[in-house]
């Protein structure tokens, strides 16, 4: 039996253990990641706005992502998740591209660029979750998300009407694209099976890479950008 | 520490209050009144007020080399001095707290509010919407960590009242303020 549709958290307390594990362990891995990215990137790349409007955008965009970490960890303790799992040092292990801290603008317009996009699809693959909590709060994430990617891409068409910032952006480009197909977990993930069995989620680790390497080529190209080569995730 | 933790609602609560009673952006694009110029002396000792009245001209400020960056370094020296004062008194989890769910349940608010005035006055950038709740989310914040920090005579307690006048401060340079 995998037709199953929870309309709200007490709901949820009646559903299957392994659908309730799922619906967990995907809420405290976006609350985390949330954070790391709001903490790593967002926050230190005020100091790198070259403008008092690029900071004042980019302050809006780290409480926005501050936000959507809040959002999460709001719904997880209200099923019962506690708050430390849902913290930095909790069990769950960050991303590894929290690991290298941002040293310019340009990497933090690539960021939102290329790693926002890769942000979109994980919550556009939540849009039609049977876990309408979870839905929800993708469908209020959604359109914050989409102009955390336009903010990358707007800064990306100003950096590239100079050799000098085309040139910084696409080193950028270079050192943070091959960390993000990563996002997507191995082609043989566990847990992605469970979470299309229920349908909380609803394609494939490769399916979604694929398309992600799709559309970050597009719009890389838009701004005459290369992506280099990248050995797929096993 | 209990005790210290439980005092946060207590500072924080009545902000939360003056957030909501505030007139965000209310008087973006109207003429600049004795109260504004009395708010601008107290915030940056500014002697001279340039009045932006739309938003094409904020953003072409924000956006300039005209707008110096040394107001915002200044304002973010303060901010750390008193962050690390309220970091002294709190455990640093429970301020982290106390604060992210302020800005977030105020960010909400002020955005609504920027994309209302811009609606009014028309003429506005999506990306300047945001621009503007970043910069009211910011005075709302820096005041927070000023009241936890204990202090209650701070630059940002003057920046907050432009703010809750419905005027934006956009910068300052020397003596002289640009307002919208």
């Amino acid at each position: 039996m995998t037709d199953i549709v929870i309309k709200t958290v007490e709901e949820l307390k009646s559903a299957p253990e392994e659908y309730r594990d799922a619906v967990a362990k995907l809420v405290i891995s976006h609350a985390v990641n949330e954070l790391y990215g709001a903490q790593v990137f967002d926050e230190p790349a005020i100091a790198y706005a070259p403008t008092p409007y690029a900071k004042w955008l980019t302050c809006r965009v780290a409480m926005e992502e501050y936000g959507h970490h809040v959002r999460f960890k709001q719904l997880g303790i209200q099923m019962g998740i506690p708050e430390e799992r849902m913290m930095p040092g909790g069990t769950k292990k960050p991303l590894s591209i929290f690991e290298f801290p941002l040293k310019t603008w340009e990497e933090f317009v690539a960021i939102k660029l290329l790693a926002d996009l890769a942000e979109i699809l994980q919550v556009e693959d939540l849009l039609h979750c049977t876990f309408h909590p979870l839905r929800n709060l993708a469908r209020a994430t959604m359109p914050e998300e989409r102009f955390h990617a336009q903010f990358g891409e707007d800064f990306s068409a100003e950096l590239v009407k100079t050799p000098e910032g085309k040139a910084r952006l696409q080193a950028a480009v270079n050192e943070y694209w091959p960390y993000l197909p990563k996002f997507f977990g191995g082609s043989k993930s566990k847990n992605n099976e469970i979470f299309r069995k229920w349908k909380i989620k609803q394609r494939t680790n490769d399916e979604m890479r694929e398309d992600f390497v799709k559309r970050a080529t597009e719009v890389a190209t838009k701004y005459g950008l290369t992506l280099p080569e990248v050995r797929q995730a096993a | 520490m209990s005790n210290v933790v439980s005092h946060l609602p207590t500072i924080l609560g009545p902000l939360r209050a003056e957030v909501h009673a505030a007139s965000w952006f209310a008087a973006l694009g109207e003429p600049l009144t004795e109260g504004d110029r009395a708010d601008c002396k107290a915030y940056a000792d500014a002697e001279d007020v340039a009045l932006v009245t739309s938003w094409r001209e904020a953003e072409d400020f924000l956006k300039s080399a005209e707008a110096s960056l040394d107001w915002w370094n200044r304002e973010e020296a303060e901010r750390k001095a008193l962050f690390a004062r309220a970091e002294a008194q709190y455990p640093k989890r429970a301020l982290w707290t106390a604060l992210t769910e302020l800005t977030t349940e105020a960010g909400d608010l002020v955005h609504g509010k920027a994309a209302m005035a811009a609606a009014r006055l028309g003429g506005a950038a999506p990306a300047s919407i945001h621009v503007a709740a970043g910069a009211a989310s910011q005075a709302i914040y820096q005041l927070a960590v000023a009241r936890v920090a204990g202090e209650t005579a701070s630059l940002f307690e003057s920046k907050f009242h432009l703010f809750a006048a419905g005027r934006w401060p956009l910068g300052a340079r020397g003596s002289r303020l640009v307002l919208f």
